[in-house]
């Protein structure tokens, strides 16, 4: 895709351009070099040394943190923390949870968001612009105009969670994972990201398809949806990690639903149990663990990631 | 799976298929994009609490926000603050470090170490930060201590927290900001940047006369995409200030929060909803006002 | 393709349909939502395991919300509709709650075996315009809380008994580190809405006037003692006596000299002095110029309206309030623990036989009738939060302690104005 190999090829192209370039003076040219590393170093201490903290933190014993003047480095470093929080606090449930919830989320937003866009990018029809238009304005809604709305959609649902035809009677779909996942279902973003992609598809190929008598649903699903496979993948892996990471409507449906809590609700609400100063190096560590499992994929997928955050914005 | 020639050939005629695609999108919208903003704006015009029938009050909460509430503006300042601090301060330091990253070798490390605190979530980097940020033995203030300065107390000082606030938010959106420049960058270099230097131009010059300006349709979508975020920014402010209502003496309010307790906290739901709506006409707002920036810029939206 | 999507939308819903039903069968669920840690909540927790074992088919579920957060979960799953069914709730959260038809109130039998079990004054607290609303459970004291062995280090061997002598020893004991960051503070505030208005609160009632009107449709916010006791405050911060810093989190780690604080952080404070607790913790009455009080306040356990297991869940709340085979009540025990004090008179009394220094000093202060209930007022927690703006205002010195309380009791009026 020439979209998202332009940023991978380019500081290829600039290092060779560069190195082509006429010399500059020596010492200026020095001088920049140290500032480069010097900015860049500085810069990713300041990114590194906060999760360090944190992880330090989770290794001091209490009488540690209670002595004045504080400890910082740990004498007698607690991993054992790390396990226990796994007694104490329900994280393989909130882990799978947050799994549930987010594979769900993906699932859908990939699946209506390649729809859309392909409706959007290989046919005429008459709306297509004004719909197109619509998910490009909708981006602009913030988050926090459909919370209210939102709680009382899911709640009055009609035919929902013991709700009669009238929506009342029940509690809807709160109290339920169709809470946390219905809002989320179609991304405009997504569909803007889709339709992109499907433009670069070449229309030949769908028409021959359509020349040798093959359905509508067919052509999209074993013809074009793959060869937009890896942007679909970058969109996948973009959404999956914004959602993991959603707080606030998840608190906001969850709070008397403890079963439904993901990963980072549980940790918001941990204030409760480690009010003390002795109890917070296992409230650190059990930061520290709730937030492994989502770096380990980011390094795995970090390519896929970084080709999703960059896509959208540079126009092709 | 057998279907009659006549359904399929309607099925599959270009006219009915596009909306047969679009059909989950358009019921989505519907529900949970039309309906919610219209359901907002009929409720911001009544007062409810949501367990007993709303009673319609006109415009009696809008005039109450503007006029009685002496927290509202407050939080409107602050908002603003957040929203541009989070900007003036990001932005340029992004481009900064975005221009030395284009120009090293081995990316992948550097890349690995900026984005980072792009994908950990906001509790977590709540909670880092405000044991960093914890004045009698916070990392920061050790190692302000190392050098002999001074370590205020971040978050409890009233003058501090819309700024401890501000940096915090900084430091989690830095790293991709900084990828969205060094993708525009790198596109530049090859190609007008090394032109203009080849003819002689200096360094400066070719910043400002062409990377700058090239640069502009990626600088508007980070400035854009900042300012809406930062507009509805509040789960950090959550976490940094627990048990409080923004932080001390409400320093770090944003309307974001404000809205939000007055729903959920004391079931205000009429001018909580009008809140809402008059935030969202502010970011609205200043969204088109930069979104005709960016159209001028020649950039197809 | 479209049945796909059919089948996922289905299929959500379906898991929807599932997960409120499950309410509705025969087994029956009761959920008690609290704000106590597991740890403090232990021995309730055991009474529940005993209970279900009387009861088989009936599950008792304990949902634990930090303190914090706690009010805005109720009245978020209220109108949600997933509430909970029993609630151990602040009393001065009631009127807000019973106003919005939350609590259900008690049955007869129940309400008289309030009445013949617990003293008049707590079934003031748990009553609202004539109306009783559930059991009380914990009574919350606040008194002057101070480190013996930083005020003997510093060579004082009684607490203070007025704010003058407060002062001085504080000014006293604070130290500050090279940075001037304060690293043993005198005396300490807290940065929560509580730990600001609830000490205020407590000397208000130590001066001689309560923060609020007998009817509840005032402040007395703008008199001279509030005023005095607020500026006395604010000058402890402008003189560094104190700071933002050090908070009242910091007493268990010796680096807190002083504060008003509540009994039951005495389990917290136990574990954290360990053997040296009843050699460092000490409770005096809180310092004044006036003739001496403090604020009381409790809890409830109340039924939700909407239960669907009203009946079971008054007979889960009698069983865990019902003194057992000569020993403490399931609630009591749990309070003992906490170091509170039971609003339950058999259990208060088997209480104070077995108290130790720090709940004698407690108790002393509502035998003696100083400590007074916090009057349960319209839009309570509203109120409690404008006023914390305000005091903190008034630390920081960017409004003097007049104009603060009289900017605050402005507020605070409009609310009380709109109640029924």
């Amino acid at each position: 895709m020439p979209e998202d190999s332009v940023p991978l090829a380019a500081p290829a192209i600039a290092a060779v351009a560069e190195a082509a370039a006429p010399r500059r003076e020596g010492r200026g040219r020095l001088l920049w070099t140290v500032l480069k590393y010097a900015l860049l170093t500085l810069g990713a201490l300041a990114m590194l040394l906060p999760f360090l903290d944190m992880v330090l933190g989770a290794l001091r014993t209490p009488a540690e943190r209670l002595a004045r003047p504080p400890v910082y480095w740990p004498r007698d470093p607690q991993w054992g923390n790390f396990v226990r929080i796994y007694d104490q606090l329900p994280l393989l449930r909130w882990t799978a949870n947050s799994l549930g919830v987010t594979l769900a989320i993906t699932t859908l937003q990939c699946l209506t968001s390649a729809m859309a866009g392909y409706a959007l990018a290989k046919f005429r029809f008459p709306g297509s612009l004004s719909i197109f238009r619509f998910a490009v304005g909708a981006q602009m809604f913030p988050f926090f105009i459909f919370l209210i709305p939102w709680f009382f959609i899911l709640r009055y649902f009609p035919l929902a969670g013991g709700n009669d035809w009238t929506g009342t009677g029940g509690t809807g779909f709160l109290g339920s994972y169709a809470a946390l996942v219905l809002p989320f279902a179609v991304s405009w973003y997504g569909i803007f990201l889709m339709r992109q992609f499907f433009l670069g598809v070449p229309d030949e190929l769908l028409d021959a398809a359509r020349i040798d008598g093959a359905g509508e649903f067919f052509i999209f699903f074993r013809i074009a949806l793959p060869l937009v496979g890896s942007g679909l993948a970058t969109l996948a892996i973009f959404v999956f990690l914004y959602h993991w990471n959603e707080v606030l409507w998840t608190l906001t449906v969850t709070r008397t639903a403890p079963d439904l809590q993901t990963l980072p609700v549980g940790i918001y609400l941990l204030r409760g149990p480690f009010e003390q100063e002795g109890t917070k190096s296992l409230q650190q560590a059990a930061v520290v663990v709730s937030i492994l499992p989502v770096i380990i994929v980011f390094l795995l997928l970090q390519r896929y990631y970084v080709a999703s955050v960059t896509s959208g914005s540079v126009k092709g | 799976m057998r279907r009659s020639p006549v359904l399929s050939s309607w099925v599959n005629s270009q006219k009915v298929v596009p909306w047969l695609f679009l059909s989950p999108v358009i019921v989505f919208a519907l529900v949970f994009f039309v309906l919610p903003v219209g359901f907002a704006a009929y409720v911001s015009l009544t007062t409810w609490d949501s367990l007993t029938p709303p009673r319609w009050v006109g415009l009696k909460n809008y005039q109450y926000l503007f006029a009685t509430d002496p927290l509202f503006l407050k939080t409107l300042r602050q908002t603003l603050t957040f929203a541009a601090g989070t900007l003036a301060i990001g932005v340029p330091l992004a481009l900064l470090i975005a221009m030395a990253f284009s120009r090293v070798p081995y990316k992948g490390a550097w890349r690995v170490a900026y984005t980072l605190p792009m994908v950990t979530n906001i509790v977590a980097v709540g909670f880092i930060f405000w044991f960093v940020f914890r004045q009698t033995d916070g990392l920061l203030n050790r190692v302000l201590g190392l050098f002999g300065l001074p370590g205020p107390g971040w978050l409890t000082d009233p003058s501090l927290a819309m700024l401890s606030s501000i940096l915090v938010y900084v430091w989690m959106e830095l790293g991709r900001n900084m990828l969205l420049f060094a993708a525009g960058l790198g596109s530049i270099e090859e190609g007008y940047a090394e032109a203009a230097r080849l003819d002689g131009a200096s360094e400066w010059q070719v910043f400002r006369h062409v990377t700058l300006p090239l640069l502009r349709p990626t600088l508007l979508f980070v400035v854009i995409t900042g300012f809406i975020s930062g507009m509805s920014y509040f789960t950090l402010m959550l976490v940094l200030f627990p048990g409080t209502q923004g932080g001390p003496s409400r320093a770090a309010l944003t309307t974001g929060q404000y809205m939000y307790q007055m729903a959920f906290e004391d079931l205000r739901m009429g001018r909580a909803s009008a809140v809402a709506y008059v935030l969202f006409a502010l970011v609205l707002a200043a969204s088109l006002v930069q979104l005709r920036l960016l159209r001028r810029g020649g950039v197809e939206a | 393709m479209t049945r796909r999507l059919t089948g996922l939308l289905g299929a959500c819903s379906a898991l929807g349909l599932m997960a409120s039903d499950a309410g509705a069968q025969e087994a029956r669920t009761i959920q008690v939502a609290t704000h106590y840690t597991e740890e403090q909540a232990a021995p309730l927790l055991a009474c529940f395991d005993a209970y279900e074992a009387e009861h088989p088919g009936v599950t008792v579920e304990h949902q634990q919300t930090a303190y914090g957060d706690f009010l805005q979960t109720i009245l978020t799953s209220r109108v949600g509709g997933t509430a909970p069914d029993i609630y151990n709730v602040y009393s001065v959260w009631v009127p807000q709650l019973a106003a919005a038809g939350v609590l259900e109130p008690p049955p007869a039998d129940v309400a008289e075996f309030i009445a013949e079990g617990y003293s008049p004054a707590t079934v003031g607290a748990a009553t609202i315009g004539g109306q009783l609303w559930g059991i009380p459970t914990e009574l919350s004291i606040y008194a002057l809380v101070y480190n013996r062995k930083l005020l003997e280090e510093a060579g004082y061997s009684e607490p203070p008994k007025t704010w003058a002598e407060l002062r001085e020893i504080a000014q006293k004991i604070t130290r500050t580190n090279d940075q001037g960051n304060i690293d043993v503070g005198g005396y300490a505030y807290g940065t929560s809405v509580a730990e600001g208005v609830h000490p205020f609160y407590a000397q208000m009632f130590a001066a001689g006037v309560p923060p609020f009107a007998e009817d509840g449709r005032s402040t007395n916010l703008t008199s001279p003692e509030a005023i005095q006791i607020l500026s006395d405050q604010a000058a402890l911060f402008a003189d560094g006596i104190t700071s933002n810093a050090i908070v009242v989190d910091n007493f268990a780690s010796n680096a807190v000299a002083m504060q008003i604080s509540a009994n039951w952080n005495k389990q917290g404070w136990q574990e954290a002095f360990g053997d040296q607790f009843a050699d460092t913790v000490g409770i005096a009455p809180i310092p004044t110029d006036g003739p001496g009080g403090t604020m009381l306040y409790s809890f409830l356990w109340a039924v939700d309206a909407t239960s669907d297991a009203k009946e079971e869940s008054w007979d889960l709340l009698r069983f865990l309030n019902t003194p057992r085979e000569g020993g403490l009540s399931c609630t009591g025990e749990m309070m003992q623990g906490m170091g509170s004090l039971a609003g339950n008179s058999a259990d208060l009394e088997l209480m104070t036989a077995n108290a130790d220094e720090f709940d004698r000093a407690y108790v002393e202060e509502v035998t003696s009738g100083r400590a007074v209930t916090q009057p349960n007022i319209w839009q309570a927690a509203e109120a409690d939060r404008i006023l914390r703006g305000y005091i903190d205002q008034a630390w920081a010195g960017t409004m003097t302690a007049e104009e603060a309380l009289t900017q605050a009791d402005a507020e605070i009026q409009a609310v009380l104005d709109e109640q029924p």
